[in-house]
């Protein structure tokens, strides 16, 4: 049996619900009608037992004249601004004036605004709470603490980065990198060759500063695997930079490829070779 | 019985004269330096050009020479009439203004040369400090003097702000100069890496404080209420914000140090007097925009006002962002960027400048006995030094808003996003250009102006000395009513009121340094840490002399973002021999710390003859010159002797042997290049600087 959907506010039935409602809204209509209607009768008969005279022209003028002086007082009173500053009427300045003039400048002795004696207490307040916390009871972190917060952080971020079927490509390393002759990898490690390589090495990898990598000698190792791993630590006492801190694993990946991709593309101006022939 | 007597206008009228011009000359350098930063070839291929050496000249020349005038020009001319007296002595004046310029003019001649002592806002060399200090004395003695014999009973508070100037300058100065010369254009500080760093920026900020702050302050309640014609607000408040503002004052420094290696202790004095001079700072603030309550109608039209008005409220804004940057999470962004930049110069443009533009406006017209020449290119300068000011600091906000979340950003993998220090200046290069037409904006005014106020002087007669009288202050003074109160008792008695200030100021000082020079602990001592070689120590006053420090920072944060880019963090046991420190206040260039060893000597070399050819973009420029210059070996020894004087455990009689040594050094390093087809003689002073980058940081590298 299906059970019929009861709200509070519906009796089930949806032509008896807009009755009720349209006899509701008619009530309330009445309500207004009859305060109105009320309102009409109290003013028809205070007119009729003490019937309003038309006004002169003297009347009317006196009338401006006390809606003026009305609108003047309401002027008087302090603005937001003045209110929240605290400042006093300029009238009573006079009262305020120093005995002595300074080379014609007077000063007056305001009080100093309750505002800013708050701030001012305010911030003494804040900075013994600030000491306390970080220099006193150690409840803040000292910086080295932070940074050791934040290393922990980054560790635990990686590991859950890594464990994401979708990044293990970021998982390479100097231990098993297998070389790839896939296009897409090399045109990726030649672009990043043209943007970090090419001041030491070459714009063709011919050698300038850093040795030559398109001949067939290495000076530390022509495997893969060593070209990754150079790459990586560099060999700082030769020149060669460290790049694990600027290019991700795979991108070094990629670079290792082009670099063996290189090989005897003999490009103009070639340096002379140097290191072990592989 | 009055006495009659006569004010010194001419020696008002040389030092606003002196205002004009440096202004002019320290803001055109600024102009160009802020060129450079977009375009190198505005170093102009000279060692004498390049922005590390004269971007100093730009601060000394805009802090000491445009503002330093601008402040004794407005304390004579208001210290006579405030106290009813002609200076002291006209002979002191005379000595005060001639030795002030030659002081600049000095500075400007050392500062190009490459003579500095590297610490910021006070590169000049121990012969011109001296100077700086007699002359100091000279307008001290002629202030006292001005006041002792005033014919004023009691000390308006612009009189307070000048005494407090003059008491605690002296003493940054003195402090902060304290070396050991090495030759007549060379020395070295006695403090050491984070002592000498805290004593760096304890004077540092504290030059903002009663250089740039509290003598404006002085003149604004002078000048303010006599433009405006109105009573000054708040005498208590006066009270209230004078001392606390210099008691306070004096604790801020470290807040320049946050993250470094200083001790966390200190650091944290450093913000909590931050935070709490938010409200005496703006004490000055409030107490001059109500003194112009009843009188905003004048604002609408005269300029001067307009002026006032608007430095006043750069001087709110610069004083509420400084303990915002004050906290360590902002500052960890905000330091070392272009953000600091522009928040001094808010400070600089907006509070020094508009209110200096102002006094001279309304001084000189009264001084030559005429009116302005033109109210509205007044105006106009009014109009285009705000546009000015605006176009200068909103670009810099975001350069280092951006640059300064570049730095930090990183990728999914865990490295940084933008690992190639490069990459990040290029993106901010758009904001330099704006900033540069910021500055030449602001110039232009201050070039209008001068047209403005040259045609006012032709068009009146300096009123050399300005007849005045008074009566004489009675040889007995019976006090009477409020007088009695101490603090009316205090305004009547100026030694007494100066020796107070100095006690106020001195308790920062002392309770911050003190402990940080004392006590062993705060500076952990590392045994792998060595004294420089004798190449190194060439190599560094070479690196000192080229002005590096202004670019690069040597001071990694124990932040991943950091040791990531540079390596690890820096450890205050490692700066014990370095005299001075050379921490360093803004990257415009990489952290060195970590440098040594990162690089080839090849890439090193090529890096500093010509900086494209290894960072394509970059924008630091070619040091040629250090390839061709023969590296100075006949100061050696008296270096090593002084180190070694300075507790730098050089072994007795290693000064005969230090040549040898640093020949066999730069021999090592010349015949690596040689290997890498570089030909270079090893007697060159790039030999010298790259033997001091290699040796960067390697002390405690692991392995």
């Amino acid at each position: 049996m299906k059970e019929v959907i009861n709200s509070n506010w519906s009796t089930g039935s949806t032509s008896a619900d807009i009755v009720i409602g349209l006899m509701l809204i008619t009530a309330v209509m009445i309500l207004c009608v009859a305060i109105l209607m009320l309102k009409v009768i109290k003013f028809y008969v205070k007119e009729s037992v003490n019937p309003t005279p038309f006004a002169t022209p003297e009347e009317k003028e006196k009338r401006r004249l006390e809606q003026q002086a009305l609108q003047a007082i309401k002027d008087k009173k302090p603005s937001i601004w003045t209110k929240l500053m605290q400042l006093k009427p300029l009238e009573e300045e006079k009262n305020l004036v120093m005995e002595h003039k300074f080379d014609g400048i007077a000063e007056l002795n305001n009080p100093t605004p309750a505002w800013f004696m708050i701030l001012f207490y305010g911030t003494i307040i804040f900075a013994i709470g600030y000491l306390l916390t970080y220099d006193v009871l150690g409840f803040g972190k000292s910086q080295e603490e932070e940074y050791i917060a934040e290393i922990e952080q980054a560790a635990e971020s990686k590991v859950a980065f890594l464990a994401n079927p979708a990044n293990v490509k970021n998982a390479v390393n100097e231990n098993n990198m297998e070389q790839s002759k896939d296009e897409a990898v090399i045109k990726n490690g030649a672009s990043l060759f043209a943007n970090r390589c090419t001041p030491c090495h070459g714009e063709h990898a011919e050698g300038l500063v850093g040795p030559n990598l398109t001949d067939e000698y290495w000076l530390h190792g022509g495997k893969a695997k060593d070209v990754f791993k150079t790459i990586k630590y560099g060999v700082p006492e030769k020149g060669m930079i460290a790049w694990e801190k600027s290019l991700s694993a795979q991108q070094i990946s990629d670079l290792t490829n082009y670099v063996l991709s290189l090989k005897g593309t003999k490009p103009a101006g070639a340096k002379a070779p140097q290191g072990n022939k592989e | 019985m009055t006495e009659k007597f006569h004010y010194d206008n001419k020696i008002v009228r040389n030092f606003a004269l002196a205002t004009i011009i440096w202004g002019i000359v320290g803001m055109t350098i600024g102009l160009l330096i802020a060129m450079q930063l977009f375009k190198p070839a505005m170093n102009m291929g000279s060692q004498y050009t390049t922005f590390g050496r004269i971007r100093p000249l730009h601060t000394n020349a805009v802090i000491f020479a445009f503002v330093g005038n601008a402040i004794f020009m407005g304390i004579y001319y208001s210290l006579q009439r405030l106290l009813k007296a002609r200076m002291y002595s006209d002979i002191l004046s005379k000595i005060h203004f001639w030795g002030w310029q030659l002081i600049i003019i000095a500075t400007v001649i050392t500062l190009p040369l490459g003579l500095t002592t590297s610490h910021e806002y006070a590169e000049m060399e121990w012969p011109i400090d001296i100077a700086i200090t007699i002359i100091w004395v000279v307008f001290g003695y002629n202030m006292f003097g001005t006041i002792i014999k005033r014919r004023e009973k009691h000390m308006y508070v612009a009189i307070w702000f000048y005494i407090a100037t003059f008491v605690t300058v002296a003493v940054l100065h003195i402090v902060n100069s304290i070396q050991l010369p090495v030759s007549a254009f060379k020395s070295y500080y006695v403090y050491a890496g984070v002592q000498d760093a805290l004593v760096q920026w304890w004077y540092g900020h504290n030059a903002v404080a009663f250089f740039l702050t509290t003598p404006y302050l002085g003149m604004m309640y002078y000048f303010l209420p006599k433009m405006a014609n109105r009573p000054v607000y708040s005498y208590k408040l006066s009270i209230l914000h004078f001392w606390s503002l210099i008691f306070i004052y004096i604790w801020a420094g470290p807040h320049h140090l946050l993250y470094t290696s200083l001790p966390s202790w200190a650091q944290s004095l450093g913000v909590a007097f931050s935070v709490m001079l938010i409200a005496p700072s703006w004490g000055g603030m409030i107490n001059g925009l109500l003194t112009l309550r009843g009188a905003w109608d004048k604002v609408r039209e005269d300029p001067k006002l307009k002026f006032m008005v608007v430095g006043l409220t750069a001087y709110g804004m610069a004083t509420f962002e400084g303990p915002m940057l004050a906290f360590k999470q902002i500052n960890a962004i905000a330091h070392y960027t272009d953000w600091i930049v522009a928040h001094v110069h808010v400070g600089a443009l907006g509070w020094n400048g508009f209110l200096t533009f102002a006094i001279l406006y309304w001084l000189i017209p009264r001084i030559y006995n005429t009116t302005l020449y033109s109210v509205k290119l007044a105006s106009f300068h009014f109009w285009i030094g705000t546009l000015g000011i605006i176009f200068y600091a909103v670009p810099l906000y975001f350069a280092g808003f951006t640059q300064g979340l570049m730095w930090k950003e990183f990728t999914p993998e865990g490295l940084l996003k933008y690992p190639n220090f490069l990459e990040t200046v290029l993106q901010i290069i758009p904001m330099y250009v704006m900033r540069a037409i910021g500055g030449a904006l602001y110039l232009t005014g201050v070039i209008v102006m001068t047209y403005n106020l040259v045609k006012t002087m032709k068009a009146g007669q300096l009123v050399a000395n300005e007849a005045a009288e008074a009566q004489p202050l009675p040889p007995v003074y019976v006090a009477q009513g409020d007088d009695k109160k101490l603090h009316r008792m205090l305004e009547r008695k100026p030694m007494i009121f100066m020796v107070l200030s100095l006690i106020v100021i001195l308790i920062g000082g002392m309770i911050e340094m003190m402990p940080t020079f004392t006590i062993k602990s705060n500076i952990p001592t590392i045994a792998s840490v060595k004294p420089y070689t004798p190449l190194e120590l060439q190599g560094r006053d070479v690196y000192i002399r080229e002005g590096c420090v202004n670019c690069h920072s040597q001071m990694i944060r124990p932040f991943r973002s950091e040791t990531e880019r540079y390596g690890e963090y820096s450890k205050a046991g490692e700066f014990v021999y370095d005299h001075p420190f050379l921490w360093g206040s803004k990257r415009t260039g990489p952290d060195l710390q970590r440098e040594g060893g990162k690089y080839g000597n090849a890439w090193h070399y090529n890096h500093l003859y010509d900086p494209q050819t290894m960072s394509p973009g970059s924008i630091m420029p070619p040091y040629e010159w250090l390839a061709e210059q023969k590296l100075d070996t006949t100061t050696t020894r008296v270096k090593i002797n002084a180190m070694r004087t300075l507790g730098v455990p050089y072994e007795k009689g290693y000064e005969h042997q230090a040549n040898a040594d640093l020949e066999q050094q730069a021999k090592a390093i010349a015949a690596d290049l040689q290997q890498n087809n570089i030909k270079v003689k090893s007697d060159k002073e790039i030999i010298a600087i790259i033997a001091y980058l290699q040796r960067l940081g390697t002390d405690i590298k692991a392995k």
